[in-house]
């Protein structure tokens, strides 16, 4: 390998940074965390840390490419969304490989996504994009006609279901426009506290000034809600790398719980897949489209799609990994993990032999075995107390552990406002997806969840 | 080097008596993790063509024992009793030499010199977000820590450790070898960061 350091992209918020490290640790590849925070150690680890304010990506490329004078970079991976902009703008200043920023672009706007999809004659759903300013009920009215009933409505810039509600008719159409602004409203606000101010109780922890917001495109594009019509049928998920344009599928993952709204919170992923051969082929072959379709071509994606029986509809592609602590879920050839594959990939080795799909039979380590995680739902606001009943959890066959990622006291908040998991259960079996799945139901059976 | 408690032995002994033919078996004896955070032994009835190179072989109370090199480094003085409990039963090993964190006070001079460091370069820089670094043990030049105030259950807890705590230590004494933090980040009460999606 190349000399040189990878820069990792993490927000102070990521439930990645964790698994990217001891990836990164475990290969021997030397790191420096971007962050939006000073890290409090800087002045005594100097290289390690690199703070700069993702929303503007401008002048933090310009930190990155003065970082690289003294400290050679050769890759720059996002570990979630919000680096994913400015990794692909620090990497093409700096000449290395990565996606096309536009393509970025139009990956995190899904109005941009659904006209790219629709410009290449991919499937999608019809939809319609309106100013947050608009008059709800009048907004209903013309949903209504286009693209009727019944739809979804979603802010264009926000990702893992926050804000996204089903609505049957223009009474409930308006409501959850109303809704759905507030909540935009509220996300983009605190995003722009937590690219430009002092975190909590710390005047040592001033970011990098700055306000555009880069992160969601502008404040003016973000700024917008789509509402589509609704998809019928079940959901999946494709976990995949780009390599030099080509897509190599790694998981496909089942969605068994119904997303039928009002709301639409993800809970379980399992692989292999129990669908069809044939519907899983359309699904990577779909997968591989949609990435051409957007101008996608390197690193990780994670792409949602709803199957039904019209065909396989893509709904997302996001240029990075599986969202929260899921990722733990694969294990590739080797006993590799996800982030040392992206590692590995991002800093040039030959992935082929490595990157297998992880429902292949030779792709698991130990043999074939099906793997899944929940996403533990957040059954109602409040302060957070406790989970009881772990030991119960961790002691049903095939559940591997079960991490709670809440603190006691922290305020929560379910979908379609909340933007927080309360915890994850994971499972692997070499009795196939069936077991996984029951698995972690009867697991997350066991729990009982105290909030306040 | 090995002691088998009464009720091991015969424990041990019925398992051999459910076997048809229990000539030649062995019992082989294995540390599957020295770290003092989770020590994992492992027991399992061999016969006699199951024996490898190098593998040391010792009778104790009539029970044939086969220990492979590295197990036998870390097993001499090794108390193994049989329990039987509500939460299962099984034997358990009593390892004076693999002993729980922070069982014996430190000192020494690299004690001294890694308590400096986390004192001078390390506690000043993490209190800033409120947070403490306390050593607990070194072993075998092994630095075990645990994170205090705002770094317990703290989102980035994982960065302060392999971007700053890390790297501080291999750039001011690099005979330490690893840091390892034996924090209980789920019991934090108030971290600095927490995640989100």
């Amino acid at each position: 390998m190349t000399a040189g350091r990878v820069l990792l992209l993490v927000t102070s918020s990521s439930y990645k940074a964790e698994d990217f490290l001891s990836a990164a640790e475990r290969l021997g590849i030397a790191v420096t965390v971007v962050s939006d925070h000073e890290g409090t150690l800087s002045d005594v680890a100097p290289g390690a840390n690199l703070p700069v304010d993702f929303s503007d990506a401008d002048r933090a490329t310009s930190s990155i490419v003065d970082f690289h004078h003294e400290y050679p970079v050769r890759a720059i991976v996002a570990a979630e969304d919000e680096g994913t902009t400015l990794a692909a703008a620090a990497s093409s200043a700096l000449g290395l490989s990565h996606n096309p920023t536009a393509a970025v672009h139009t990956a995190r706007r899904k109005d941009l996504f659904r006209e790219a999809l629709r410009d290449a004659g991919l499937p999608s759903p019809d939809f319609a994009t309106f100013g947050v300013d608009e008059d709800p009920d009048a907004v209903a009215a013309r949903a209504a006609a286009q693209p009727g009933f019944p739809c979804v409505v979603k802010p264009v810039s926000l990702a893992a279901s926050r804000g996204v509600i089903r609505a049957d008719d223009e009474t409930q159409l308006a409501a959850a426009f109303r809704r759905v602004v507030r909540i935009a409203a509220e996300a983009e606000g605190t995003a722009e506290a937590e690219g430009t101010a002092t975190a909590p109780g710390s005047e040592g922890a001033a970011t990098v000034p700055g306000s555009e917001d880069a992160t969601r495109g502008t404040s003016g594009d973000a700024a917008r809600i789509l509402v589509e019509e609704y998809l019928p049928g079940g959901e999946v998920a494709l976990e995949g790398l780009l390599v030099d344009g080509e897509l190599r599928a790694l998981a496909v993952l089942d969605k068994p719980d119904p997303l039928e709204g009002p709301y639409f919170e993800e809970t379980l992923f399992v692989t292999p897949s129990r669908l069809p051969a044939e519907t899983q082929e359309a699904i990577r072959d779909t997968g591989a489209r949609v990435a051409r379709a957007i101008g996608l071509t390197h690193g990780p994606v994670h792409a949602e799609m709803r199957v039904n029986e019209k065909g396989v509809w893509p709904l997302e592609m996001a240029p990075r990994s599986i969202g929260g602590l899921c990722s733990r879920l694969f294990r590739f050839q080797t006993g590799l993990t996800l982030e040392e594959l992206i590692l590995l990939h991002a800093t040039g080795a030959p992935i082929d032999e490595i990157a297998s799909p992880a429902d292949a039979p030779a792709a698991t380590a130990p043999g074939a075995m099906a793997s899944g995680a929940m996403m533990i739902p957040i059954p109602r606001a409040g302060s957070f107390g406790a989970v009881e009943g772990t030991d119960a959890a961790l002691a049903v066959p095939a559940i591997e552990d079960v991490v709670i990622s809440l603190r006691p006291g922290q305020e929560v908040v379910p979908l379609p406002e909340g933007n927080r998991y309360l915890g994850f259960i994971f499972a692997r079996s070499a009795d196939g997806p069936e077991a996984v799945e029951r698995a972690l139901r009867e697991a997350h059976a066991c729990l009982e969840i105290t909030i306040e | 080097m090995i002691e088998f408690t009464e009720a091991a032995r015969e424990r041990m002994l019925a398992f051999f008596a459910e076997e048809e033919d229990s000539a030649g078996l062995a019992v082989r004896v294995s540390v599957t993790s020295p770290s003092p955070l989770a020590p994992a032994y492992e027991m399992s009835l061999i016969e006699a063509h199951e024996v490898e190179e190098g593998d040391e072989r010792v009778s104790v109370d009539g029970i044939d024992l086969v220990i492979d090199p590295e197990s036998a480094r870390i097993l001499p003085g090794t108390r193994i009793d049989w329990v039987d409990a509500i939460e299962g039963s099984g034997f358990k090993f009593e390892n004076p030499n693999i002993q729980p964190l922070g069982a014996e006070p430190l000192d020494g001079p690299l004690a001294e010199r890694v308590q400096r460091v986390i004192d001078e370069h390390i506690n000043p820089g993490v209190a800033m977000h409120g947070g403490a670094i306390r050593l607990v043990d070194i072993r075998d030049n092994v630095v075990y820590v645990q994170m205090g105030g705002g770094c317990q259950g703290c989102g980035m807890a994982s960065v302060t450790l392999t971007q700053g705590i890390k790297q501080v230590f291999t750039r001011m004494l690099p005979e330490i070898v690893d840091i390892q933090d034996v924090t209980d980040h789920a019991a934090g009460a108030d971290p600095y960061f927490s995640p989100q999606k």
